[in-house]
């Protein structure tokens, strides 16, 4: 039976009504129409339904709405407010500003067909909060051995995710030495 | 005013008829739509498109079809063909902006649509469709240099284009001005027609190119370009990237229920009973069936997800077991009562003849057990069937005038009652660009009997079985030497069921009409090896497995670089062993045997950036036992669509335990003019990613009944940790025209990777995938 629940996405309050063992993808899409996540196995053997959860990475196809009540989801949507805010960016600063992995995985070109990429993004940050300055062989271990499964790219784009990382954390890098 | 384009030049006659008419003045704006004019003696065919045109074409005496060129200076282009993710979309814009001389910026795109756009085509067929794009802009550029020419006058030939702006005699003028306060029309000539369903016909859907221009206009010189060539940042990845992109699976339309299908439960049953919703649990929840088709709908999607899980518990389907089991896959295609090819290349009794005179001959038979597309996102679409019969369908359809096509004929109605809308979804690899398989045949049946806009979504578990497969296959070669260890004569034979039967499943399963595909088998192998003089290729095909299925079976479908990508495994397998047998450097025997100088070159610069030592192999170090690795390297080549291909792969190898771990992977890759030469890169690399995963990993099981690889953790692919470090060598060429870029690289993989195993081991593998069991298994014998 649904209920009303209060959840905090990409730094917003939102009632939802939906039942608590629902997934917590069908709610960020369907009740708050956010496409960043997207649906792939349906059962953690993926990754393209990432979002972060306080800061850590889960798989929205297998995680209850119920689970999330209380935490902080974020989305690809809500990637550009979280540096914002970490940088203290003004407003027009903030307006004009994606996060760095964001902008990685434009000025790398990463997308092919694109289906996966918010997940890959979501476990670059995820990565880069906790390595800031990831290896190659970091960078593979992350995207394939944390559990609950690797995350996986049919058009095989993994050599551009490698290289948006890594110029990910150098932009975020420079940006923190740079800060007073 | 009518302004022949032809007569504006007094230089020359120009090859080509295009009329530029002025419609009218308008009080804002004002633009030159460029549409396109059927040629003589297609009368038959365009009155049926015309008729069609006035529905949901676009007509293309009321409104632009092709281009339109805006008074603000921006210009839109319409096209049927998609992005498949491979970067077409910027290719297209750097052709149109080439040819228009202005900054591909500029350029919008609208794709796929059959209700906006005129050409049809797949979208796989990139380059008869950077063909069609670019004389579209050429004799648009034509028709802009005759309206500047009036207007400045000035002579044509005195004009020069920069950026959208004409200069001549010292005087300007923004092609945005050019066209101000007016309505132009520029036709231009085609040839070619919708996508129609042809049952019993090849794929069972006939015009698959769609329109076709032709004409002979003056295009860019290729060693003059200034756009091709540019690594202009492909369209619609900063959406992608932030999240605006508006995806198939984001389509939602008031009232719309959300499907989720109860698939039979092997792929012969039929129905016996469905099972019964509680309406207490479910209350929004319906089964909706027709024949072997059964849904369960509801407004909430995750209503109908767990509705559906327990009317499937309780739905029964009769037992079946008419398929081989896959382990026996190869057997079976052994034991089958082939007939004579349906397609053969070569001289027979040359071939035949020389293979008997030969010194030395030797032999092998490859295979490949099935594999499949595998997108990370399952199928998915919404149709919405309205009651005068109209229908609106929302698809990442890699066709979209074919998918129409095949609703039309399930629907028993036309194609002019259905729009097809095209939106970026997961990649299709293939499987839909003969316009079929799919959730679209499934979401207009639903939507047909329910009266309301429908999705289905379906589950990875439901697309690892349901969905179209590549076939196994397997194949035999038979070289021929003379003294000198030169490959005097080759026959190959190639065994396979059909990869053509795109049918949707839930047509099928629907009991509806389909258009059917005709089986059969082609030679998709391009010959480099011009030294060889005797060659002989016979392609064999059968039905599906499990076709007199209700379903179908195991419908055989295209997967990325179909057919030469089998084919040409076994032939550079036999090349490998050839030039073992006559202990040559693998390199240095491929180079014997052919002049083709565009292979040499980028043979030789692979092999460069490889650091490639010429010997012989198998290494001198080989063993086939041991528990330490053991190296070794491989090389293949191909040629596709104008397109030369290297692979070099160094592979290690554990004896013992069978892990093969490919280290390193130098591709080489010469497609003519490389249009944008950072995202040819990134296709290279992401192609080897797929290749590899295929040399080393992919098998599609089943059992007498059903498939049984439905997850990620039984149909493996290349993770990122296993993929090795790969280094591109890109080759472009200006006086080769334009070859296939995107898609090739994969197929270079396996053939260099089993060269490399039996560098590592002295055995030959000549089947993959190279899986630790297997490999063990073969190390054993």
């Amino acid at each position: 039976m649904a209920s009303e629940l209060t959840l905090t996405v990409n730094g917003a309050k939102q009632v939802v009504s939906a039942a608590p063992e629902t997934p917590l993808i069908f709610v960020l899409r369907n009740e708050l129409k956010l496409s960043g996540p997207r649906l792939g196995c349906g059962m953690a053997q993926c990754g393209s339904c990432s979002v972060l959860l306080d800061g850590e990475e889960i798989r929205t196809c297998i995680t209850p709405v119920s689970y999330a009540v209380g935490k902080q989801v974020t989305t690809i949507e809500g990637l550009p407010a979280v540096w914002a805010l970490e940088q203290k960016l003004s407003a027009a600063d903030a307006a004009k500003t994606l996060h760095p992995v964001q902008q990685a995985w434009i000025d790398e070109q990463v997308p092919q067909c694109g289906y996966c990429q918010s997940g890959m993004m979501i476990a670059a940050v995820e990565l880069l909060s906790k390595t800031p300055n990831p290896t190659i062989a970091q960078i593979k271990d992350a995207f394939t051995n944390k559990p609950p499964s690797p995350h996986l790219c049919r058009c095989g784009t993994y050599a551009a995710i490698i290289d948006a990382v890594q110029r990910a954390a150098k932009a975020m890098n420079a940006r923190s030495e740079g800060m007073p | 005013m009518t302004l022949k384009t032809e007569t504006s030049s007094d230089s020359q006659v120009l090859p080509f008829t295009t009329t530029l008419t002025r419609r009218g003045f308008v009080k804002m704006g004002g633009a030159l739509f460029v549409s396109f004019a059927f040629p003589p003696g297609f009368r038959a065919q365009t009155a049926e498109n015309q008729a069609s045109l006035q529905t949901n074409q676009l007509n293309p005496t009321l409104l632009a079809s092709w281009l339109e060129i805006r008074s603000d200076d921006t210009i839109l282009m319409r096209t049927g063909r998609t992005e498949t993710g491979t970067g077409m979309s910027g290719y297209y814009a750097q052709a149109i902006a080439e040819e228009l001389s202005v900054q591909p910026e500029t350029i919008s795109l609208i794709m796929g649509d059959t209700d906006k756009t005129p050409d049809g085509g797949y979208s796989a067929g990139f380059l008869s469709g950077m063909a069609n794009v670019r004389k579209v802009a050429a004799y648009t550029y034509q028709a802009l240099l005759g309206l500047a020419a009036a207007q400045l006058s000035v002579p044509i030939e005195s004009l020069s284009v920069v950026d959208g702006v004409v200069s001549g005699g010292e005087k300007r003028i923004r092609y945005g001005q050019l066209v101000e306060g007016q309505h132009l029309d520029l036709k231009i000539p085609v040839t070619g027609g919708f996508a129609k369903a042809a049952p019993g016909k090849w794929v069972g859907v006939d015009g698959l190119e769609g329109l076709t221009v032709t004409g002979d206009p003056p295009m860019r010189p290729l060693n003059q370009c200034k756009v091709m060539g540019t690594s202009f940042p492909v369209p619609g990845i900063p959406d992608k990237v932030t999240g605006k992109t508006r995806w198939s699976c984001d389509v939602t339309l008031p009232g719309m229920l959300h499907a989720r299908m109860i698939r039979p439960a092997t792929l012969g049953s039929t129905l016996i009973s469905v099972g019964a919703i509680d309406k207490k649990q479910f209350p929004t929840a319906e089964i909706v069936k027709k024949g072997n088709l059964v849904a369960v709908v509801s407004p909430n999607e995750w209503e109908a997800i767990s509705a559906s899980r327990a009317v499937a518990a309780g739905t029964k389907w009769t037992e079946w077991a008419g398929l081989p089991g896959s382990e026996n896959v190869t057997k079976t295609l052994r034991a089958y009562k082939w007939n004579t090819p349906p397609e053969s290349r070569g001289k027979r009794a040359d071939v035949t003849a020389a293979l008997a005179n030969a010194t030395k001959t030797i032999s092998a038979s490859y295979e490949q057990p099935y594999v499949r597309h595998a997108p990370i996102g399952p199928f998915v679409a919404v149709a919405d069937v309205r009651s005068d019969g109209s229908v609106t369908v929302w698809t990442h359809s890699a066709h979209s005038q074919g998918l129409r096509a095949r609703i039309a004929y399930m629907l028993g109605s036309t194609p002019e009652q259905i729009v097809v809308r095209w939106l970026d979804q997961s990649g299709q690899y293939g499987r839909t660009t003969f316009g079929g398989d799919g959730a679209e045949c499934d979401a207009v049946i639903l939507s047909q009997l329910t009266g309301k806009p429908v999705r289905v979504q379906w589950t990875l578990q439901e697309d690892m079985m349901w969905s179209s497969v590549s076939p196994a296959w397997v194949s035999d070669i038979r070289a021929g030497f003379d003294a000198n260890g030169h490959i005097t004569a080759l026959h190959s034979l190639f065994y396979s069921p059909h990869m053509m039967d795109p049918r949707p499943i839930g047509a099928l399963l629907a009991g509806m009409p389909c258009s059917a595909s005709e089986p059969g088998g082609w030679v998709a192998t391009e010959w480099v090896y011009d030294k060889i003089q005797n060659r002989l290729e016979d392609v064999y095909g059968m039905p599906n497995l499990g076709a007199q299925t209700a379903s179908g079976g195991l419908r055989g479908n295209i997967m990325r670089t179909p057919g030469q990508r089998q084919q040409n495994f076994a032939l550079e397998g036999l090349i490998s062993e050839a030039a073992a047998a006559a202990n040559t450097d693998p390199i240095q025997f491929r180079l014997d045997h052919t002049t083709d100088e565009r292979l040499i070159n980028i043979l030789k610069a692979t092999a460069k950036a490889a650091g490639w030592e010429p010997r012989s192999s198998p290494h001198s170090q080989a063993r086939k036992t041991g528990s330490t690795p053991v190296n070794g390297r491989g090389v293949s080549v191909m040629l596709r669509e104008n397109a030369y291909w290297v692979g070099i792969a160094e592979i290690t190898v554990v004896p013992d335990t069978g892990v093969i771990h490919v280290s390193r992977f130098i591709i080489g890759g010469e497609p003519g003019k490389i249009i944008n030469p950072r995202q040819f890169g990134l296709c290279m690399k992401s192609g080897v990613v797929m290749g590899l995963s295929e040399a080393l990993k992919e098998e599609v099981t089943f059992d007498k009944s059903k498939v049984t690889s439905t997850n990620w953790d039984r149909y493996k692919i290349l993770t990122m940790e296993e993929m090795p470090e790969i280094k591109i060598v890109p080759l472009s060429r200006d006086d080769k025209n334009f070859g296939g870029g995107s898609e090739g690289a994969n197929a270079v993989c396996p053939p260099a990777v089993t060269a490399a195993f039996f560098d590592a081991t002295g055995v030959h593998a000549r089947r993959i995938p190279l899986t630790p069991s297997y490999v063990t298994t073969l190390l054993k014998r």
